[in-house]
C-alpha cells in the first residue's frame, strides 16, 4: 500500500540518480579514480540486484553467486582468445553459460525445500575453481588468460566500461522490477513466506525456484564477460573468489533484501566503504575482517536492511488511517454483476467436466498415514459427489486434517489411492492437484503476511502454462479478477492492506478468495467457522452456498455442528483415522455411534427410537461407509 | 591390488577424522536448524592454537586436544549466548549469514595475528608409518583416526546415556514437547552448540598434524564438511559417518587412480548424483512438511 504509493517517488529519485550518473563522465572526464570506483559499484549493484531475485524474492540464499561472474569471465576470455573476437560481442554468451549452469545445479538441488541449496552453492563455487585450475587445455590453469587491450584510444580511459556497466545495471534493475510485477514474482515471494502453502495454490515451486536461480545468474554472467575485458587478465583464484560472494550478500542485506532499489543502494555503500577501508585502513589484508564484522552487524542489528527500516520509520512518523476492523465494510455486498460473472465462469469450468452432478468427484480408497507409532489415517475410504457440500466431522485428533493434507498433497500417504475427477492424484505434486481444480484452506489461516490482500489473491496459478506464470500481477486481467473475487467475499476495500493486518475471520475469507482464483472444482475447507464472529459467519455460509449453486463442490471439516447440519449434506463422521458413519444430517444427528464417539449426550434425542437402525450397520467402520455410499 | 587395499585403508582412516569434524556440524543443525558455517573456521582456529602450543612446548599436538577441547566448549557456549541466541526465531538463512560473518572475522583475526602462511605441526612420528603386510599406514593418520573414534564414541555415549544427551535429542525431535517436560530450549541449544564446537577441539588438533593450513583454509574445510552433511542427510549422525567414509574413499581412490587435483571434485559429483536420486540425502528423513 504505502510502499506502492511511494513507488512513483522512488522511481523519480532513481531516474534523477541515473541522469546524474550518465552525465558524470561528461562533466568530470579526467578523473579515472572516482570513475573506477563508480564502475565497480555498478558491477556490484548488478550482482546484488540479480542475487536479490533468488535470495531476496524467493528467500533461497546463495553463498556462491560470484561463481557466475567467474563463469562469464572464463566463457568470454576463452572465446575471445580462441577466435579472436572482441570480448564485448561475446559477453552475452557469458550470461548464457551462467544460465545453463544455474539450471543444471538448480534442477538437482532445488527440488526439495530447505537448506541443501545454500551449502551446495558454496561447494559449486569451489568446484568451479577446481575446474578452472585443472582443465588446463581450455583455461590455461593457474597461469590464467590474458586478453587483448581495449580497442579504444587510451584517452577514453575506462569511460566506455563505465557506460557499458551502467546500461547493464539499468537492464538488471528493469528485469528485476518486471519479475516482481509478474505472477512469477508473486509466486517467488509466496515461496519465501510459506512454501507449502505456495505449492497448494498451484505454484510449481520447483520450476519457480529453478527459473529464479537462472534469472539471477544471467546479468552476472554477462557482467563477468565484460569484467574479463576490463581486467584484461583472469585467473581461477580471482575469478571464483568467495569474498566476491560476501560482498554481494553484504550489499543486498545492507540495502534491503527483497526490495527493488535496496541492493543497488547497498552496493554503492559497500563499494565506497570497502574502498575507503583499503585506502585508509591498512590495505586489503583487513578486508576479510571488515566484511565479516559488517555482515555480523547487519544481521544482528539491521536484519531488514536500510530501505525497509527507513520506510518503516517514515510510516511511523506519518501514520495512515486504516479502518481495519470496519465490520460494515467487510460485509459490503459485492455488485451483483461481478458476482454473476464469477459464478458464470465457475459454472463453465464445472460444466465442461465429464463428471455429471451426483457422480463421484473425489474418491479416497483405503488410504493410511502413520507418524511413527501413531496411525493418523487408518485405511480410510471417502467419496465426495459432485455438486454436494459434504461435511467431515469427528473428534480432535481423528485424522481429518491429515486426510486433507493427503488429498491436497502436503503429505504423501503410506498406502491407498486417491482419485479426483477421474484421475489418480496421490502421486502428484500439490500444484498439479491445484491445476486440476482442487483447492483448500487451512485450519489456521496461512496467508502470505508480508503481501497485500490483493497480492495474496493474485498469487494462485490455475494452470501450468508459462504464459500464466509471466502474466502481469499488478495491473491487467489477473489483478482485475482478484479484485472481483475479493468483492465476492466482501473484502474489496481491503485489497491494498497487508494481509497480516486483517482480523482472523477476514483472513479466512481472503483464503477462500485465494482458492477461487484456482478456478476450483472441489474446495476443501478446514474449519472455516473457527474463530469467525457470527456476522462474518453468515457471510461465509452464504458465499459457500452461492458458489455451490454455480457447481463448485465442497468438503468441509467443521466443529460447529449446527452450521454443519444446516449447510452440509451428506455428513461423514471420522473417528480414529477412519469414517464410522455417513449419511444425511438428520440421520447422523441421531446415530448412536456418532453420539458416543463425537456429538455426546447433548445431542441424544429424548426418546431413543431411531437408534436401533444405526447400531447394527455401524458395527465396523468399513461396512458402515460402504452401506452409506450405496 | 595392494594399491587398492592401501587406498581403501587410507580412505577409511581419513574418513574417520572427517566424521568427527562433521559430527559437530550435523549435531548443531539437528538441534537448532543452524548451519554453522564458522565450523571450518573453528577448526583452523584450533589448528593454529595447537600449532602454537606445540611449537612453544613441544607437547604432542594430538594430545593437546585435552586443552583445546574444553576451550572450544567454552568458546562455543559464549558464541551461542552472545551471537546466535539473538537471532533465534528468525529464518534459518539469517543464521547462515551470521555464522558466515563469524567465519570471516576469525579468518581476519588469524590473518593479522598468525600471518598468512601455511603451517603444519610435525611431531617426531610425522614421517613414520606402521607396516601391515604390504601396506603402510602413516602413524599420524592412525593416531588421528584413533583419537577421532574415541571422541565419537564419547559423543555417542553422552547423547544416548546421559540426561544431557537425552535432553539434546528430545530438543532435536520436538522442541516444544521438550520444553513441556522441563528441557529449556535456550539452555539445551547453548549446550548443543558448545558440544558441537568442542568436537573441533580434537578435530582441529588432528588437522594441524595431517594437513598444512593457513587462515583461508577454512573455506575448503567447511565445504567438505557441509558436503558430508548434505550427502548423509542433514542432522543425521549416522549419515555424517557414512558421508565422511564416502568422502575419504572418494579422495584416496581418485588420488591413487587419477590425480590428486580432481579428488575433491569427485566427491562433489558423488553428492550431486546422490541428491539426484535421494533429494533428502542418504539418511535424511523427509520432514513432516505440512502441519496445521
Amino acid at each position: 500500500m504505502s510502499r506502492l504509493r511511494a513507488l512513483p517517488r522512488a522511481h523519480l529519485i532513481a531516474g534523477l540518480c541515473l541522469v546524474a550518473l550518465l552525465l558524470y563522465p561528461v562533466v568530470n572526464p579526467w578523473q579515472p579514480y572516482p570513475q573506477g570506483v563508480m564502475l565497480l559499484a555498478f558491477l556490484l549493484a548488478i550482482q546484488a540486484s540479480s542475487w536479490n531475485i533468488v535470495s531476496g524474492y524467493a528467500g533461497y540464499i546463495s553463498l556462491g553467486h560470484s561463481m557466475f561472474l567467474g563463469l562469464g569471465s572464463y566463457t568470454v576470455g576463452v572465446l575471445a582468445v580462441r577466435f579472436g573476437v572482441n570480448p564485448l560481442w561475446v559477453a552475452p554468451l557469458g550470461g548464457v553459460t551462467a544460465v545453463i549452469i544455474a539450471v543444471l545445479i538448480g534442477s538437482v538441488v532445488l527440488r526439495t525445500r530447505g537448506h541443501a541449496f545454500v551449502i551446495i552453492t558454496i561447494a559449486m563455487l569451489l568446484a568451479a575453481q577446481i575446474f578452472a585450475v585443472n582443465l588446463k587445455s581450455i583455461t590455461q590453469g593457474s597461469d590464467g588468460i590474458t586478453l587483448e587491450l581495449p580497442f579504444w584510444d587510451r584517452d577514453f580511459q575506462n569511460i566506455p566500461f563505465y557506460y557499458v556497466y551502467l546500461i547493464l545495471l539499468v537492464l538488471t534493475v528493469l528485469f528485476s522490477a518486471w519479475i516482481r510485477r509478474t505472477k512469477f514474482g508473486t509466486g517467488l515471494v509466496a515461496i519465501r513466506e510459506d512454501e507449502g502453502k505456495a505449492a497448494s495454490i498451484g505454484v510449481n515451486t520447483t520450476r519457480f525456484k529453478i527459473v529464479a536461480y537462472a534469472a539471477s545468474s544471467f546479468f552476472i554472467g554477462m557482467a563477468g564477460g565484460v569484467y574479463a575485458y576490463y581486467l584484461t587478465f583472469i585467473n581461477p583464484v580471482g575469478s571464483f573468489a568467495i569474498l566476491g560472494s560476501v560482498t554481494i550478500v553484504l550489499a543486498t542485506l545492507t540495502g534491503g533484501r527483497g526490495t527493488l532499489y535496496g541492493p543497488v543502494i547497498g552496493a554503492f555503500i559497500v563499494q565506497v566503504v570497502s574502498e575507503a577501508a583499503t585506502v585508509y585502513g591498512g590495505g586489503s589484508q583487513s578486508r576479510v575482517l571488515l566484511f565479516g564484522l559488517a555482515l555480523m552487524v547487519v544481521v544482528l542489528f539491521l536484519p531488514k536492511g536500510l530501505l525497509p527500516t527507513i520506510e518503516a520509520w517514515w510510516r511511523r512518523r506519518h501514520p495512515e488511517k486504516v479502518e481495519y476492523t470496519d465490520q460494515a465494510g467487510a460485509l459490503n455486498r459485492a455488485p451483483a454483476t461481478t458476482t454473476e460473472r464469477v459464478r458464470a465462469e465457475l459454472a463453465a469450468v464445472n460444466a465442461e467436466d465429464a463428471i455429471a452432478p451426483g457422480e463421484i468427484l473425489l474418491d479416497v480408497r483405503g488410504v493410511s498415514k502413520r507418524f511413527g507409532g501413531l496411525t493418523a489415517v487408518d485405511n480410510a475410504g471417502l467419496t465426495v459427489r459432485k455438486g454436494t457440500i459434504t461435511a467431515l466431522i469427528g473428534p480432535n485428533g481423528s485424522g481429518k486434517t491429515t486426510l486433507f493434507n493427503l488429498i491436497s498433497g502436503g503429505m504423501a500417504a503410506d498406502s491407498g489411492e486417491i482419485w479426483f475427477d477421474g484421475r489418480r492424484i496421490d502421486g502428484m505434486r500439490p500444484w498439479r492437484r491445484g491445476h486440476l481444480g482442487l483447492g483448500r484452506t487451512y485450519q489456521v489461516t496461512r496467508l502470505f503476511k508480508e503481501m497485500t490482500v490483493q497480492e495474496n489473491v493474485v498469487a494462485p496459478l490455475p494452470d501450468s502454462r508459462w504464459r500464466t506464470m509471466f502474466s502481469d500481477a499488478v495491473g491487467g486481467h489477473e489483478a482485475a479478477r482478484a479484485r472481483e473475487l475479493l468483492d465476492i467475499v466482501g473484502l474489496g476495500r481491503f485489497a491494498n492492506q497487508p494481509a497480516g493486518a486483517l482480523s482472523y475471520g477476514q483472513q479466512k475469507l481472503v483464503e477462500l478468495a485465494q482458492v477461487l482464483m484456482l478456478e476450483p472444482k472441489l474446495i476443501l475447507l478446514d474449519e472455516p467457522a473457527g474463530g469467525v464472529n457470527p456476522s462474518l459467519l453468515g457471510q461465509l455460509t452464504e458465499v459457500i452456498r452461492e458458489l455451490n449453486r454455480s457447481g463448485v463442490t465442497f468438503l468441509i471439516v467443521e466443529h460447529n455442528i449446527p452450521l454443519v447440519l444446516d449447510l452440509c449434506d451428506p455428513v461423514v463422521v471420522f473417528s480414529h483415522g477412519a469414517p464410522i458413519a455417513e449419511g444425511p444430517p438428520e440421520r447422523i444427528r441421531t446415530d448412536p455411534l456418532v453420539l458416543d464417539a463425537y456429538l455426546g449426550d447433548d445431542w441424544r434425542p429424548a426418546e431413543d427410537g431411531t437408534a436401533d437402525e444405526g447400531a447394527g450397520e455401524s458395527d465396523r467402520a468399513e461396512t458402515a461407509t460402504r452401506e452409506a455410499v450405496q | 591390488m595392494t594399491h587398492l587395499v592401501q587406498a581403501i585403508a587410507l580412505g577409511l582412516l581419513i574418513g574417520g577424522v572427517y566424521a568427527l569434524m562433521a559430527s559437530g556440524l550435523t549435531l548443531i543443525f539437528g538441534v537448532m536448524r543452524i548451519i554453522n558455517i564458522a565450523q571450518g573456521a573453528f577448526l583452523i582456529l584450533v589448528a593454529m592454537l595447537t600449532w602454537w602450543l606445540w611449537h612453544e612446548t613441544g607437547i604432542d599436538p594430538i594430545l593437546l586436544s585435552v586443552v583445546t577441547t574444553p576451550l572450544m566448549f567454552g568458546f562455543g557456549w559464549v558464541a551461542y549466548r552472545l551471537l546466535l541466541s539473538r537471532i533465534r526465531g528468525s529464518s534459518a538463512s539469517m543464521s547462515v549469514l551470521l555464522t558466515f560473518g563469524f567465519a570471516l572475522v576469525i579468518e581476519g583475526v588469524l590473518n593479522i595475528t598468525a600471518g598468512n602462511k601455511f603451517k603444519s605441526a610435525t611431531p617426531s612420528y610425522f614421517e613414520e608409518s606402521f607396516r601391515v603386510g604390504a601396506i603402510s599406514l602413516p602413524k599420524a593418520q592412525v593416531f588421528g583416526f584413533l583419537a577421532a573414534m574415541a571422541v565419537l564414541a564419547a559423543l555417542y555415549f553422552v547423547l544416548t546415556r546421559t540426561w544431557t544427551g537425552r535432553a539434546i535429542r528430545a530438543a532435536t525431535q520436538n522442541p516444544s514437547g521438550a520444553a513441556l517436560v522441563g528441557v529449556g530450549a535456550t539452555g539445551t541449544a547453548a549446550l548443543a552448540f558448545a558440544i558441537g564446537s568442542a568436537t573441533t577441539g580434537v578435530g582441529g588438533s588432528i588437522l594441524s598434524v595431517l594437513y598444512p593450513f593457513f587462515p583461508a583454509s577454512h573455506y575448503d574445510w567447511i565445504s567438505r564438511l557441509l558436503g558430508i552433511v548434505v550427502l548423509g542427510g542433514m542432522g543425521s549422525l549416522p549419515g555424517a559417518l557414512v558421508g565422511a567414509g564416502i568422502l575419504g574413499l572418494a579422495e584416496t581412490l581418485t588420488a591413487t587412480y587419477g590425480s590428486l587435483n580432481w579428488s575433491t571434485l569427485v566427491f562433489y559429483i558423488v553428492i550431486m548424483v546422490v541428491l539426484l536420486i535421494r533429494p533428502q540425502g542418504l539418511f535424511g528423513a523427509k520432514l513432516r512438511e505440512d502441519t496445521v
